[in-house]
């Protein structure tokens, strides 16, 4: 069924992906300027802020020259400064005597004071270099057009995530805009073994991709993996990098993350230094990261910057809150339902007290309840910040007090939930799989107890450990234990007594499924 | 194939077993105290006590409130039966739920069913896999269970609770046995020795009392031990976790506060044949009352205090094995248990008589009880001279 569902999401994807831009000129640039104009003004057609300027000037208006932007993309102030004034004031004043190769060429050595200057001598690339916010000079009589860098900043100021919170550590997060996110990273690693290789991906968004790893410590397979399934993306459009962590996830059907992702630049940093592959994409601000373990959900960057008793203590109790988060509503329906044997006498006697009178079954009560709660969820992420304040104050009447009082849930339900839904925010990764889990465990934990509850446990357990990263092990350390890296698992080691860099990225058996990986990857784009 | 997989997966729990019953916990009767009796007849009369968790969470708050409630925290219903199968069965003709019994505190027998045997009639707490083993079980003396379950007991609101608590705190200072109904089944699987069940008895409306033992024999009750003799078995038996001994001292009382003893029995053998029954108890307790003029400061003094506190338990010793021989000819102690260990060949031969056996032999008690500590005090609280 899932080959049969891969098949058909392939041919949608190709029947979109035809070219539909370019098609009439991939070709080189005529020299004439009029014709150039011409094919540029065809191109544009209706794009309102597409601007051309030409400047005529020299003695009789033998120099001619075609500025090519779009407007608000370029910086107007540098374009100006930097371009127009230095031309128009050289060839003013100066009497011209020459052919067009050599004005093009004195133009571009002596004349234009921007930094970035690049020449190309194709249509197409001129044409994509204007609508990526480049300003092109077309030169009467030359066969070559100059790209000058201006493009305006653009974007919000760096500032602290809102989505990753850290007590310690760095507040700045990745924005939007791609070169401000490689200064941020190449700030902190001063090093040029720090590679960024860039490609575009989605046939009309021509987004910028930016592969980042630090050559010696990243494992080249993986790097060579990444590559790969980059490439093999065929889309109109990449808006996120949401987009590109579904195209390369090894298991596209699992509940689990795969492929890892972080706003905070440390945080980033910190995985580029322990050998892991960056996946920067332009107008995200969310950073992917390959290959991602189940451990990293449990691990924070604070952990790093504290002692380590608390971040082992911390760790604990994260996979404990998400261990809770997943199973305490089933294990609840499971008691009360099913193994009433098991529970102490004086609870039993509250549990039976604050069920007295309620008129849905223990199941039926739990799915209310934590649908309520999910609503308010969800509310609380959509609706305008401001509104926040009075969805807070129904969300804990309508949950806690009133469905009381009207007898339609009990103490214990929402005592039950409610730790529940405090719970399911320890682990951010991994929330939106937890909510899922929980109703998988609640509607198994009604029809068989525990006995359900420890049957969809072994499940997930048994699929988790079949899960494998860009080829590494999902549950590395731990499944297959890779001794040497449970330092900096559950348990922690101070950061002094680190002191080798992680394995699991280099374990031998990540080679050979990187190789079926890819064997497979292969198979699908062929039919 | 990978569907498949996971189908069979997903169908395997269908062919293990568990418990299936999906029941509501506020579609439960909760059992607190079960009692067993018979009728003249010979039927099987069953009594429960149950407790209504809303009412009794109503009563708890009111008392808070200080008001007065309305409904009462528990219900005792009573049914008879063939079999106490049949009757706890029977019963939901008169109950609105099903009667949940693994939250049962304690089983209270009928001193007529315990007359006519308690092992067969045991055999459903046995079969029944909601049985909860830690149940406490006592025999009522003198009154049935039914009036025993309804006492309405101004301590706690359920009374099984009130009646497992005086057998906690009874057991605690060695005035009575406990047993658990898992220890009750041991023993009566045990040939060894004969079974001994915890005392209950009616004080008055609101109170009980757990106090002495009664004594079985081949499953029967014969007959009971009062308090001091329960101690004195308890004693030699091993089973004393601490207690209060009084002592008569020449000038006036004295108790002392038995801290750790432990019990050894023993059958000497002479030719082959039992000649006599040893005990050994070594103790150590302190003074915990006096009032009298002397000074326990010297070894001397202390000494003779032990030899006191001595004679006293080795009279309760001598009470309790004289009850078990002469009267009910029951070896309630155990010693079987140790010629079947020491002497098989011999166990084998009198194994059915071993009670006859036991009732004639000779005892050779001794205790040897140490007293380390005098409280806070050296001298008695008087005027100084």
């Amino acid at each position: 069924m899932f080959e049969r569902l891969k098949r058909r999401l392939k041919l949608g994807t190709e029947q979109d992906s035809i070219d539909t831009i370019h098609m009439d000129i991939d070709e080189p640039l005529p020299s004439n300027i009029e014709r150039v104009k011409e094919k540029l003004e065809k191109v544009f057609s209706a794009c309102s802020d597409y601007i051309q300027r030409e400047i005529v000037c020299g003695e009789d208006g033998s120099v001619r020259i075609l500025v090519s932007f779009i407007e608000g993309l370029v910086d107007k102030k540098i374009l100006n400064q930097d371009v127009i004034r230095p031309i128009l004031n050289h060839f003013s004043s100066m009497r011209l005597e020459g052919k067009p190769a050599r004005i093009y060429q004195l133009i571009m050595e002596c004349i234009i004071s921007n930094n970035e200057v690049i020449e190309t001598d194709n249509m197409q690339q001129a044409i994509f270099k204007i609508v990526s916010g480049d300003a092109v000079l077309f030169v009467n009589g030359s066969k070559r057009a100059l790209v000058v860098g201006v493009k305006a900043p653009e974007g919000r100021q760096v500032q602290e995530p809102d989505t990753e919170v850290s007590i310690r550590g760095s507040r700045e997060g990745f924005v939007e805009n791609l070169g401000t996110n490689m200064v941020l990273i190449r700030k902190r690693i001063k090093n040029p073994n720090l590679k960024f290789e860039r490609i575009q991906l989605g046939s009309q968004t021509k987004t910028d991709i930016c592969i980042c790893y630090i050559k010696g410590l990243a494992n080249e397979e993986i790097i060579n993996e990444v590559r790969n399934r980059l490439k093999k993306i065929r889309c109109d459009g990449i808006l996120d990098s949401g987009y590109i962590e579904q195209y390369i996830t090894d298991n596209r059907f699992s509940l689990f993350p795969l492929v890892g992702n972080s706003e905070k630049c440390d945080k980033l940093v910190a995985k580029l230094l322990e050998g892991r592959v960056a996946i920067l994409c332009d107008g995200t601000p969310y950073i992917l990261t390959v290959p991602y373990l189940f451990i990293e959900a449990i691990q924070t960057s604070d952990d790093y910057y504290d002692h380590a008793f608390f971040a082992s203590f911390m760790r604990i109790l994260r996979l404990l809150a998400l261990l809770v988060s997943i199973m305490l509503p089933a294990m609840y329906v499971a008691l009360v339902s099913f193994h009433h044997t098991v529970i102490p006498f004086k609870l039993i006697i509250a549990l039976a007290s604050s069920r007295q009178g309620i008129p849905f079954s223990p199941f039926v009560e739990a799915l209310l309840m934590i649908a309520a709660f999910e609503f308010l969820r969800e509310a609380g992420v959509r609706m305008p910040r401001t509104i926040g304040q009075a969805l807070s104050i129904v969300g804990a009447i309508v949950l806690g007090e009133a469905s009381v009082n009207a007898g339609i849930a009990s103490n214990l339900m929402v005592i039950v939930v409610a730790i529940t839904a405090i719970c399911s925010f320890i682990v951010p990764p991994l929330s939106r799989t937890t909510m899922l889990l929980r109703f998988i465990f609640l509607v198994a934990a009604n029809l068989f107890g525990f006995l359900g509850i420890f049957c969809v446990g072994i499940s997930v357990i048994i699929h988790l450990c079949r899960l494998r990263s860009f080829g590494i092990p999902y549950m590395a350390p731990f499944s297959p234990l890779t001794a040497a890296d449970l330092k900096d698992s559950l348990i922690m080691v101070p950061i002094w007594a680190m002191i080798t860099r992680p394995r699991i990225l280099f374990q031998s058996d990540a080679k050979s499924n990187v190789g079926i990986k890819r064997q497979e990857v292969d198979k699908i784009s062929e039919d | 194939m990978k569907i498949k997989k996971v189908a069979v997966v997903l169908l395997l729990p269908a062919l293990l077993t568990g418990c299936w019953d999906n029941v509501d916990l506020a579609d439960i009767n909760i059992v607190t105290a079960l009692g067993i009796d018979k009728t003249e007849d010979g039927k099987i009369v069953v009594t429960v006590q149950v407790v209504e968790p809303g009412a009794l969470q109503l009563t708890s708050s009111s008392q808070q409130g200080g008001g007065s409630s309305q409904s009462k925290p528990i219900f005792v219903k009573s049914y008879q039966g063939e079999t106490i199968y049949d009757a706890l069965i029977s019963m939901k003709a008169i109950v609105d739920k099903r009667l949940f019994l693994s939250t049962t505190q304690v089983l209270i027998l009928g001193e007529r069913f315990c007359k006519e045997g308690i092992n067969e009639a045991l055999d459903f707490m046995r079969r029944n896999h909601n049985t909860e083993y830690l149940t406490d079980v006592l025999v009522a003396r003198g009154v049935t269970p039914e009036e025993i379950l309804k006492i309405q007991s101004d301590m706690d609101a359920i009374p099984a609770i009130y009646i497992k608590e005086t057998a906690e705190n009874t057991a605690i200072r060695a005035k009575v046995k406990r047993t658990t109904l898992m220890e009750l089944f041991k023993e009566i699987q045990n040939v060894c020795n004969q079974v001994t069940i915890g005392q209950i008895t009616k004080v008055d409306e609101t109170t009980v009392k757990t106090e002495g033992t009664a004594v079985f024999k081949d499953g029967k009750l014969v007959g009971w031990l009062d308090q001091y003799q329960t101690r004195g078995y308890l004693f030699a038996t091993d089973r004393v976790k601490g207690t209060v001994i009084n002592v008569p001292v020449d000038d006036g009382r004295m108790s002392i506060e038995v801290m750790h003893s432990s019990g050894k029995m023993e059958v000497k053998f002479k030719d082959g044949r039992p000649s006599h029954l040893s005990i050994r108890v070594t103790l150590e307790g302190n003074i915990g009352e006096y009032a009298g003029e002397k000074m326990f400061t010297s070894p001397e003094g202390v000494y003779e205090l032990e030899k006191l506190l001595n004679r006293e338990i080795k009279k309760e010793i001598m009470m309790a094995l004289n009850k078990a021989q002469k009267d009910y000819s029951s070896d309630i102690f155990g010693f079987g248990e140790f010629v079947h260990k020491h002497h098989p060949r011999y166990w084998k031969e009198v194994v059915d008589e071993w009670d006859d056996i036991f009732s004639k032999l000779p005892a050779d008690i001794q205790v040897n009880a140490k007293i380390r500590r005098g409280g806070l005090m050296k001298s008695p609280l008087m005027r100084d001279e």
